[in-house]
């Protein structure tokens, strides 16, 4: 019948016609806003960070870095100024002068706008530009991580606010500009005429919005796309690592996945019970088998790669012994079935629901029973957020300065006001990361965080699972991928393209 | 004929109210804030509440179902909320490629369905309606969600004959239609099968041999027309089942159809694009199956539209 149906439709199938120039890379969804001014996802920043540019860059290790600030100066514990560098251009040709600055953060900041933002920019009190290559920054009060606030895409003076969501994004002077956007369907960008490239650089690039997880891996196979970051399963991966026009790389990621427990449940606030569970996950295996050997058993929010990293805390290797007699000391002890009397619900999403089977039975062993409950993720999150679930599951992307615990740690920061979604609160905490916040000096804050992770080690707020290596799937042709921690696509726009022939192949 | 038209479709609009209004209060009712999935958790609990005022999602919520029906009365299914657009232009762009889907798997479901429906009702219990009825087990049994990625690595990974993905010539449609056109085939073709084991009994038939037709020829030209009357009741019905599996098979195809948006309008809890979406289903559906009586009146004349 298909052969039928190909004879009508008198086709023969090749690879899509496109220069050879353009590569195609496969993401799960559209960006939730293509204007960085509003966009806040994965996918949107990692869109953003090819066409527009920021202040300052995050590096490796969780600091701050220049991008289009030549030099960065704190001449007071609220004061910081950023000398612009000279010669950036928009992709229309206009200069990039500190009016485009001001104009953005304006835009955010203004109530009308909206921004989903604003709140992350809630310690900036002032922003002034006193000439075309200066901005000035004053803080409410002396704040440690304000370069964070330095990191938002700067457009161009007098950018309309989008009218519609789906809308091509607005230019920027990053290496790439956005041509064309289809949401659910394809984004194409091309490059910045006046962004310097080398020759055989990619000059355009087809994001081409794929859910379906196996048609992803499918089209990397057939050669149809070139490059998929962080969104394969990892079961097809050994399959992908077969073809030869195909090369898998794995590198170490600062996405970490942590288990959550509800504080508000008087069973869960028992450290003990914490404990126990801690003890009964053989997040070893997990991570071998499930997860094919794509992550790090994590011991803490911060990952090994940052500056703040301390990793002599506390850990809870897989003791299900250990975990039976904590269980007994809080007051659950075995009965004849083995079964504790324990029942928790584990919420998740269905692309969790298989991770949430292997916890079931792993607290099993212990006497602990976890009921499964598979939500659609709008439902999922609107529990999360209401502190309507037991226990459950989620990664956190993009952790930079450590400052993070504050937002989802300090007992002021449950939701709405922040992303302490547990409600746990403990006063020691509390201190530390507000003094982590306030502190200038980067040893002392070092000394300051070393304590935060030993705390939260001991206290466990959180199970920490494992950091997600970064996997990057992607056709030979492209030479030079320089794989950031933190999954960015940043690296597309300096790859280059060698000669090969980058169609399908067959396995080995 | 033009009377039975009009009761029809007079008769369409407690059926988009009922739509609506089951619509409307289902994805209100489910945990989830469209706010939240537009602004992140992130955003300031002001301008939560700002933009939920904005979008007038803070008023009671029959107010919002009246307004909302309101709009309706007029042709105006609102404006998306994640999109900001007015829902109409997004269905509007969406439809041609839904309904491009769905015409052209009932197409495949048709052409697969007839022969082996013949097949096995000529000659029933001996090879070739074994190998039909096979056929329509498997059909019905696989899942659009495991027969597309079959598919795909059948004739675009090894044959190399067809795209995997997109919505672009005729040889696009091929793989994503007969996802969705082989069980409606397989139950299709079981249905004509009865339908001809029925007929073959008849009067008629026995008098079409007695006047020296062959056997074949009686069938053809007599039974199968006969038999149809059942089968295309079951097409009408059907065709609920062939846009229900265009919301899996554009996704797998990733093709940009209504069925798409409205998946990703319910996880973004975009109220009116779900509406919106949900109504524009009910009514094909409704109207196929009004074109299914008028057929039904062409293929036996004696059902009259009173």
């Amino acid at each position: 019948m298909a052969a039928a149906l190909v004879a009508l439709a008198g086709c023969s199938h090749s690879r899509p016609d496109r220069s050879p120039s353009t590569i195609q890379v496969d993401i799960e969804i559209s960006p939730t806003s293509t204007d960085p001014r509003f966009a806040t996802d994965a996918i949107s920043s990692r869109i953003e960070e090819l066409i527009f540019d920021s202040l300052v860059k995050s590096d490796g290790d969780g600091r701050f870095a220049g991008h289009l600030a030549e030099s960065v100066e704190r001449p007071s514990p609220t004061e910081i100024v950023f000398h612009l560098k000279h010669g950036v251009r928009f992709s229309d040709g206009r200069a990039l002068t500190a009016r485009d600055v001001l104009f953005t953060y304006h835009s955010v900041l203004a109530p009308e706008s909206m921004s989903p933002k604003r709140a992350s920019l809630e310690q900036l009190r002032t922003i002034d530009a006193p000439d075309d290559y200066t901005i000035v920054m004053t803080t409410a009060r002396p704040y440690a991580p304000a370069l964070e606030l330095a990191t938002e895409g700067i457009v161009p003076a007098g950018t309309p606010l989008p009218a519609e969501q789906n809308a091509a994004a607005p230019i920027g002077s990053g290496p790439f500009r956005m041509a064309d956007y289809q949401r659910d369907e394809a984004i194409r960008l091309e490059r910045n005429p006046y962004f310097p490239h080398p020759p055989d650089a990619v000059q355009s690039i087809l994001m081409k919005i794929v859910p379906d997880p196996t048609v992803r891996a499918l089209e990397l196979a057939e050669g149809v796309c070139d490059f998929s970051g962080n969104n394969i399963e990892y079961d097809v991966l050994p399959w992908l690592a077969m073809h030869q026009s195909l090369e898998v790389s794995k590198t170490p990621g600062t996405t970490y996945r942590y288990l959550s427990f509800n504080f508000r449940d008087p069973r869960l606030r028992d450290l003990r019970v914490r404990r126990a569970i801690a003890y009964s996950i053989d997040r070893n295996t997990i991570v071998n088998t499930m997860l094919r050997g794509t992550g790090r058993v994590a011991t803490g929010l911060l990952s090994p790669g940052n500056w703040a990293y301390e990793g002599n805390v506390t850990s809870y290797s897989y003791d299900p012994e250990k975990a039976r007699q904590l269980l007994d000391q809080a007051g659950y002890p075995a009965r004849s079935n083995g079964m504790r009397g324990l029942t928790f619900e584990f919420k998740t999403t269905p692309e969790g629901a298989r991770m949430g089977e292997v916890f079931q039975a792993m607290l099993q062993r212990v006497g602990i029973e976890l009921t499964i409950r598979t939500l659609d993720f709008a439902t999922y999150y609107a529990d999360i957020q209401a502190g309507n679930f037991d226990l459950t599951s989620l990664q956190w992307v993009g952790i930079n300065d450590p400052n993070f615990y504050y937002m989802v740690f300090d007992s002021k920061k449950t939701p709405p006001h922040g992303q302490n979604r547990s409600y746990y609160s403990n006063s020691s905490m509390d201190s530390l990361v507000e003094a982590g916040m306030s502190n200038l000096h980067p040893e002392a804050r070092r000394k300051i965080y070393a304590h935060v992770q030993q705390l939260a080690a001991e206290e466990l707020p959180y199970v920490s699972l494992w950091w997600v290596d970064n996997v990057a799937v992607m056709n030979r042709r492209l030479v030079g991928f320089d794989a950031f921690p933190n999954g960015s696509f940043r690296s597309l726009a300096t790859l280059t393209l060698s000669g090969l022939d980058g169609g399908g192949d067959s396995s080995q | 004929m033009i009377h039975y038209l009009v009761r029809r479709l007079i008769a369409l609009a407690p059926v988009a109210l009922g739509v609506v209004t089951l619509t409307f209060a289902i994805i209100h009712l489910v945990p989830g804030d469209p706010v939240v999935a537009m602004l992140g958790e992130t955003a300031a609990p002001a301008d939560i509440v700002g933009m939920r005022h904005q979008l007038g999602l803070d008023r009671p919520l029959l107010e919002q179902y009246f307004a909302y029906l309101g709009g309706l009365a007029v042709g105006n299914l609102g404006e998306s909320i994640s999109y900001r657009k007015p829902v109409a232009r997004l269905i509007a762009e969406r439809f041609p490629a839904t309904i491009e889907l769905a015409a052209t798997g009932m197409l495949v479901a048709l052409l697969l369905a007839f022969p082996l429906g013949l097949i096995a009702g000529a000659n029933p219990g001996g090879a070739g309606d074994l190998g039909a009825m096979g056929f329509a087990i498997v059909g019905i049994s696989i899942p659009h969600i495991y027969l597309g990625p079959l598919l795909m690595i059948l004739f675009s990974l090894d044959l190399r004959w067809l795209p995997l993905t997109g919505r672009g010539g005729l040889e696009h449609l091929v793989l994503p239609a007969l996802t969705i056109g082989t069980a409606m085939a397989a139950i299709l073709a079981r249905m004509l099968r009865q339908s001809l084991i029925r007929v073959r009994e008849s009067d008629y038939m026995r008098t079409a041999l007695s006047k020296g037709l062959s056997a074949r020829a009686a069938l053809i030209r007599h039974g199968f027309k006969n038999a149809l009357t059942s089968v295309v009741t079951i097409i009408g019905l059907q065709m609920g089942a062939l846009l229900s599996g265009t919301l899996i098979t554009e996704i797998i195809f990733s093709w940009p159809g209504v069925g798409r948006l409205l998946i990703s309008a319910i996880g973004a809890r975009d109220y009116p694009v779900v509406e919106g979406c949900v109504l524009t289903f009910a009514m094909t559906y409704v109207v196929v199956n009004m074109a299914t009586d008028l057929v039904y009146a062409i293929v036996d004349p004696r059902v009259r539209m009173s």
